[in-house]
């Protein structure tokens, strides 16, 4: 009987106790600075715990704050593509920055003569919280967020949804929008859970997010260094999500991306650690768009067409877009999504429908576009204009080719289909991501194509080309005649006679440049005539005026 | 052995169910005005109370003229209670602590020279909007729909047994400045506070942070 008194006496003890730890929230967080708090950071002896930001009398602004404004100029946030007018920081934030931007005393309160000891502690250690003066890498804060802005801005959730957790105070974003102050029950004392960064979609309402792989993907870190999520305790691409490159506070750059150098947010997870998909690995080769190459110059808002030379993963790619979704050319694949680019007239596109409207932002013309590797009789490296479907002939990026007659096409290649830019420049080596990122071969060839003259004949070569084009039916003669006798015989690559791109219809004509006939300059030479020059003379028949290898073709006839 | 165990046991209940049991008394404190030379008759009482001919209208027994002042009364963006100009018994204690009214104010005297003035630490002034708001109703309704505040209809303002917020601290309902002080200083404790704020503890008693 004695036993089972002491036994219910004890229990509403323990229950007395705990509902105590769970009403008093606050004790329990760090901004409990009393001495009975569990922090690091914390008063020697004071044991009131409000009174670090409040006091009930002759308090120095609402919310009865304990605190004085810190009276400094902050660095503001800046960024071109934000709409809002973000102004020194008001209202609760001031509140929050008067501990968290280091240069008040963390004892120092209206109502006390004398600050509030914190042993060998005065103002905000250096380190996550300590926010400094500094703003430009947090989130901005003491912004109006009004229909007006969520309009303008396109991307941003009308405030009239947002609704609590998250809250506008005197429609600002303030710090407490995000945090409260008085409770930890999740992390950081965010008002609700990050996880999946539900705070952040609170607000920002990204086109494409939603079916995005960097939103759904359940990837996980192979836990090699460097730790691609190091700012948060998710452990999977989907419950980090905006955060994988983003980081509210203490960013490595603007627009709080994670790094400063734009490439860095990318390959902190494209590197065999997190994603399937390798890229820092093709990015290693000698041939590449060289993101690592360029730092600072890349910027959301700039041209269409790119003014200043750079490369960077989002200049192709949309990180708030990118899925798995497959497509047939020349449309975009779902890693291309949401990208903008110029059309077949050079005219802007946001976003690019097909592919090569995003090589054209700088492969067409941009004035510091890469030259051509080739001296051709007809010089063009503006790419656009090299597939323009009204050329004499072309590859058939932009619409199916000229020429109804290719007998080397390989199954299932027929004269109607479409090729990608990504078709032929595309990383080297099988089981790597698909796409121009790096190869070993110059021009960022998928495969060796061998330009130099006096190569003898192989598969190996000419890969490339013997990809879609039957090398049986090449050096069968099936098309032109002679194939077999120039490219074994003389040991001419495909470059010399073939511009692989195309002729524009600006310089070149049916009967001088159908068949990609757009001879190598640096091989071939006038004939003895003075002439250089091809004719097309119908169905595998034409002419050649021309010099090569000797041979004085004035003209030679099949 | 049992017995030692449930003496044990009982022992902790009684320490922590008991809070503040220590009685001070109001001679001696700040609001023994018996030595002040502004109170000519040197009770301790009379300044605020009367036994006979006290007001109408203000009780128990008021002795002391009455503030007509207009507050300034605090607001801010989040609150959630409708904050009104004083009444009850904080215009009472505003009729010393707002700075308008004589302290010697009371009785028949009408021309007292005494003010409290921004200089003492107890003066309020007419400007409440720094300080913790009061006369406003701490219902049930207003903690639920605040969500950081206790139900004062239920939690207690100690421990077991102690009395709810509501019945002990508020006055019909309302948060007067007589629910965190204790005029008189019976429990003795600084700032004549009904509880002590060790550990922010009175502050914790309704906000539920």
């Amino acid at each position: 009987m004695k036993n089972k008194l002491t036994m219910i006496i004890v229990g509403i003890i323990l229950i007395f106790f705990v509902s105590l730890l769970h009403s008093e929230k606050i004790s329990n967080t760090k901004h409990n600075l009393s001495v009975s708090g569990p922090g690091t950071v914390k008063a020697a002896s004071e044991s009131e715990i409000c009174i670090f930001c409040h006091t009930p009398h002759a308090a120095a602004k609402t919310p009865l704050w304990n605190r004085t404004d810190p009276g400094q100029t902050f660095t503001l946030y800046s960024s071109s593509t934000t709409n809002a007018t973000i102004g020194q920081p008001d209202g609760a934030s001031l509140m929050c920055l008067s501990c968290h931007d280091g240069t008040i005393a963390l004892g120092s309160v209206v109502s006390r003569t004398s600050a509030i000891s914190f042993g060998s502690v005065t103002t905000m250690p250096a380190g996550n919280t300590n926010l400094t003066k500094n703003m430009t890498n947090d989130h901005p804060v003491s912004f109006v967020y009004n229909s007006a802005l969520a309009t303008a801005d396109g991307q941003l959730q009308q405030p009239a949804s947002i609704t609590p957790p998250v809250s506008l105070y005197n429609t600002k974003v303030q710090c407490t929008s995000c945090h409260n102050p008085h409770e930890n029950t999740s992390i950081k004392f965010l008002v609700a859970s990050s996880q999946n960064s539900a705070l952040c979609v609170s607000c920002h309402n990204r086109t494409y997010w939603s079916s995005s792989t960097h939103k759904t993907s359940t990837k996980t870190w192979n836990g090699t260094s460097p730790n691609p999520w190091f700012h948060t305790p998710w452990t999977t691409v989907t419950t980090n999500a905006c955060e994988s490159c983003h980081n509210p506070h203490n960013a490595g750059a603007v627009r709080n991306m994670n790094y400063a150098a734009e490439e860095s947010n990318c390959l902190s997870c494209h590197n065999g650690n997190v994603a399937s998909t390798n890229i820092q690995t093709q990015l290693n080769k000698t041939y590449k768009h060289n993101v690592a190459g360029y730092t600072g110059v890349h910027d959301p808002t700039e041209a269409n067409i790119a003014v200043t030379q750079h490369v960077e993963c989002v200049d192709c790619h949309n990180g708030h877009a990118s899925n798995a979704n497959a497509a047939s050319a020349p449309n975009v694949k779902g890693s291309l999504l949401g990208v903008k680019g110029v059309d077949t007239d050079g005219n802007n596109v946001d976003p690019s429908q097909y592919e090569y409207q995003i090589c054209y932002k700088c492969h067409s013309s941009s004035s510091w576009r890469p030259g051509s590797p080739t001296t051709r009789q007809i010089a063009q490296n503006n790419v656009r204009l090299e597939f323009d479907p009204a050329n004499p002939s072309f590859h058939p990026v932009e619409s199916a080719g000229p020429n109804p007659n290719v007998p080397s096409l390989i199954s299932p290649w027929t004269t109607t289909s479409k090729v990608y830019c990504s078709d032929c420049h595309a990383s080297d080596g099988t089981s790597v991501p698909k796409g121009p990122h790096g190869s070993t071969y110059a021009q960022i060839l998928v495969k060796q194509y061998v330009r130099v003259d006096n190569t003898s004949e192989s598969a190996a070569n000419y890969a490339l080309c013997y990809t879609c084009h039957s090398r049986t039916s090449i050096l069968g003669d099936n098309s032109f005649r002679e194939h077999n006798k120039h490219i074994v015989g003389e040991g001419s690559n495909c470059n010399i006679c073939h511009d692989p791109h195309g002729i524009s219809s600006t310089q070149g004509n049916s009967t001088n440049n159908s068949n990609l006939i757009n001879f190598n300059t640096a091989v071939v030479s006038p004939s003895s005539s003075g002439i250089l020059r091809f004719d097309d003379q119908g169905l595998y028949h034409g002419r050649c005026y021309l010099t090569c290898h000797g041979q004085n073709h004035n003209p030679y006839t099949y | 052995m049992k017995l030692f165990k449930l003496f044990l046991v009982l022992s902790l209940v009684v320490f922590f169910t008991s809070s503040n049991s220590g009685l001070a008394v109001i001679t001696g404190s700040a609001h023994d005005f018996s030595g002040q030379s502004w109170n000519t008759s040197g009770e301790i009482c009379l300044p605020c109370h009367t036994p006979h001919n006290a007001s109408a209208t203000n009780k128990p027994l008021w002795n002391h003229a009455v503030t007509t002042a207009s507050f300034t009364v605090y607001t801010n963006g989040t609150i959630q209670a409708t904050i009104g100009q004083p009444d009850g018994s904080s215009k009472l204690c505003l009729s010393c602590h707002d700075g308008t009214v004589a302290l010697e104010n009371f009785g028949s005297t009408t021309t007292g020279t005494h003010f409290l003035t921004s200089a003492d630490p107890e003066f309020l002034g007419t400007d409440l909007s720094n300080d913790h708001p009061v006369s406003f109703t701490y219902n049930t309704a207003l903690s639920t729909s605040d969500g950081e505040l206790y139900d004062p209809a239920v939690k207690e303002v100690g421990a077991a047994g102690s009395g709810t917020i509501q019945n002990r601290w508020l006055e019909s309902d309302k948060m007067q400045c007589s629910s965190c002080h204790d005029v008189h200083n019976t429990p003795g404790i600084a700032k004549m506070l009904r509880k002590s704020n060790a550990a922010s503890a009175l502050c914790l008693t309704c906000h539920n942070k």
